[in-house]
């Protein structure tokens, strides 16, 4: 009996001992920093109905369906944190550009069926627009959704852009560069002097200018001699990407002799797997996907003797259209303090601006 | 005699360890310099032994960039051994007086056998989705608790069934009752394999406590560290995580052993 009674003892005092680690923990409540957790968009909307996490930064559609179920409400469109701030961009991969003869003039072509695809959505967006009902149905379809309330929801969300934003880019890299997110002897091994530096070899303008300069010509008219197949690269059911979605179903591509075929891996859970899976193993040509992780992949995940995991952007595809979504009982960005709050990964676009925000309000966010 | 094998078996040890670093070093550097490469495999970004440890020197404590709270290597291995000890007093606390019954009650032998027989054959991974979908809290100690509670059942059983049955005969012709037998003379001889199972479910728990922060994520823990660290292309400081929970699982087994050496005299 004693036996048992020392079993017991000691059951007591690790438990004991394990609450008062536990405990520790949760003392400093007011300095407690914010707990982002990776996880799917699904995810997020599930957990936040079933009142796991507090709140979620995604892209949208995400943001719009957990709205539109009454799981919550917006507390923040990502275009309050930074007006106007870049997203998803056009880029292309490097080896490809090098192998391929043509590739400046297939480029072109893809920023102008980009700039084409833009200016159809911006005139279909309005609930007037004879398009409207064809616009929603691509989201739905693209966005992986069924709810029509909530795809016209996210549309409105989202400001699509074709034009490149080397400032917006310089300013990402800095705030990137700030909270830590280079692997600091890659930076250097990269050789950019600074921020701006960076942001000017990352991003090509001319495309676009072809592209404006052609933007009332008839696509077919300015079709490639040959055609060309291209691995194609892009995020699942992310709506900031419905440019590409909706050229690819209308049929832009194929009228510039550009034979879109959907790269292995894709549609890529992140930005940070579509850099590391795709266009650094050669199986990604052209792709879109969110500026941060081409800023951090081209130089954390790169090998500088190779550079294999250098790209170009040469369009834009969205400004904005990311919302933290938060529980209903919770009013401001303060009370998400010691909280945990779901995100699409490390070194996403949601991440970065997560961050900036905190910046802003003085508080800290772990992850 | 004896010291100067142990010296020698000593020396033999330090030096694989060293060429082993040196291999390693030598097949990256080579894959860079396109000397040699194995096929289906980018060794070129796998991060030298040098960079790896520099890697591990700077990622070691808790770091602050602006609004950015990075955790430490240190911070991360604290939440994952707090949660294989919780899963371990859990564990613990089942899983010892369920291999008693189990082992010495005939009866509740027959009944429990069964379903401990299917269910200790599901790994601790495959209960990682109802984890999810399930608990509301505690996923990665629940899953910490079903690698380690099978372990502890079947080795408690074990244990019990090896009572010598003479100690126990004597015992009963002294007079004494089930539950003294039981506390005086069969918890005793099991306990030994109880320690056992406690370490077998120890090296179980600590890699399914892996395993579940990749996928149950929290913000801190050795697990969640590797794949953040993969996710920003930061493979030296993934590799730095993987040999931390190496080293430490290794740790727990050793220090398991040694306390059994010193603590049940008892055994041989």
């Amino acid at each position: 009996m004693k036996i048992l009674l020392k079993i017991l003892l000691f059951v007591i005092l690790s438990l004991f001992i394990a609450g008062c680690l536990g405990i520790g923990e949760k003392t400093q409540d007011a300095s407690r920093p914010i707990n982002l957790v990776k996880m799917s968009g699904q995810d997020m909307v599930q957990r936040l109905g079933a009142g796991e996490i507090a709140g979620f930064i995604m892209w949208e559609p995400y943001p719009a369906i957990a709205t539109t179920k009454g799981y919550g409400k917006n507390l923040l469109f990502s275009g309050k944190i930074w007006e106007g701030h870049p997203c998803c961009v056009v880029a292309y991969d490097y080896n490809w550009y090098i192998n391929t003869k043509n590739a400046d003039e297939i480029l072109r072509r893809m920023a102008l069926v980009q700039l084409k695809s833009v200016e159809y959505i911006n005139n279909a967006k309005p609930t007037n627009s004879p398009e409207h009902e064809a616009l929603i149905n691509y989201t739905l379809e693209f966005g992986g959704m069924t709810d029509r309330a909530a795809a016209n929801l996210s549309l409105q969300d989202v400001d699509f852009v074709y034009n490149t934003n080397v400032p917006g880019a310089t300013t990402f890299i800095k705030k990137i560069q700030d909270f830590g997110i280079f692997d600091t002897g890659k930076w250097i091994q990269s050789g950019y002097f600074n921020a701006s530096d960076y942001a000017n070899s990352l991003i090509t303008e001319n495309y676009v200018d072809w592209a404006v300069m052609n933007k009332d010509a008839n696509l077919k008219s300015v079709s490639l001699r040959e055609p060309v197949t291209i691995r194609y690269g892009y995020l699942v059911n992310d709506i900031h990407e419905l440019p590409f979605y909706v050229a690819w179903k209308k049929g832009y591509y194929n009228d510039v002799g550009i034979n879109i075929t959907i790269a292995e891996g894709a549609p890529f859970q992140n930005g940070a797997f579509e850099m590391q899976k795709g266009f650094k193993a050669d199986t990604v040509d052209v792709g879109s996907l969110g500026i941060p992780p081409v800023i951090i992949h081209r130089i954390n995940s790169n090998d500088f003797t190779k550079d294999d995991a250098r790209v170009g952007v040469i369009a834009g595809m969205n400004n904005e259209g990311s919302v933290i979504v938060v529980a209903n009982n919770i009013t401001s960005f303060k009370d998400l303090r010691g909280k945990t709050v779901g995100y699409p990964g490390p070194g996403t676009i949601q991440h970065v601006l997560f961050l900036m925000q905190a910046d802003k309000e003085g508080l800290k966010v772990s992850y | 005699m004896k010291i100067d094998s142990e010296r020698k078996g000593l020396a033999i040890n330090i030096l694989s360890l060293f060429c082993f670093l040196l291999l390693w070093h030598a097949l990256v550097m080579m894959a860079r310099n396109d000397i040699f490469n194995i096929p289906f495999m980018r060794l070129r970004d796998i991060p030298t032994p040098i960079e790896t440890w520099y890697a591990l020197l700077g990622s070691m404590f808790t770091k602050t960039y602006g609004p950015a709270l990075t955790y430490g290597i240190a911070d991360h291995t604290r939440a994952s051994l707090l949660r294989v000890v919780e899963g371990g007093i859990i564990a613990f606390i089942v899983g010892v007086p369920v291999g008693i019954g189990v082992g010495y009650s005939k009866l509740l032998g027959n009944i429990l056998n069964p379903i401990i027989e299917i269910v200790r054959n599901m790994p601790p991974m495959a209960w990682i989705p109802l984890a999810i979908f399930i608990l509301v809290a505690g996923g990665s100690i629940f899953i910490v608790f079903i690698g380690m509670v099978f372990p502890i059942i079947l080795n408690t059983v074990h244990g019990v069934k090896s009572t010598d049955s003479r100690l126990i005969d004597a015992a009963k012709t002294l007079g004494a009752s089930e539950s003294k037998i039981v506390t005086l003379v069969v918890i005793p001889s099991a306990f030994p394999s109880i320690m056992t199972g406690l370490r077998i479910g120890l090296g179980v728990g600590w890699m399914a406590i892996v395993a579940a922060e990749m996928v149950i994520r929290s913000p801190v823990g050795l697990g969640y560290f590797i794949w953040n660290m993969g996710d920003l292309g930061r493979y030296a400081e993934m590799v730095a995580g993987m040999i931390v929970i190496g080293v430490i699982g290794y740790v727990m087994n050793i220090s398991i052993l040694v306390l059994q050496k010193r603590f049940i005299r008892w055994v041989d």
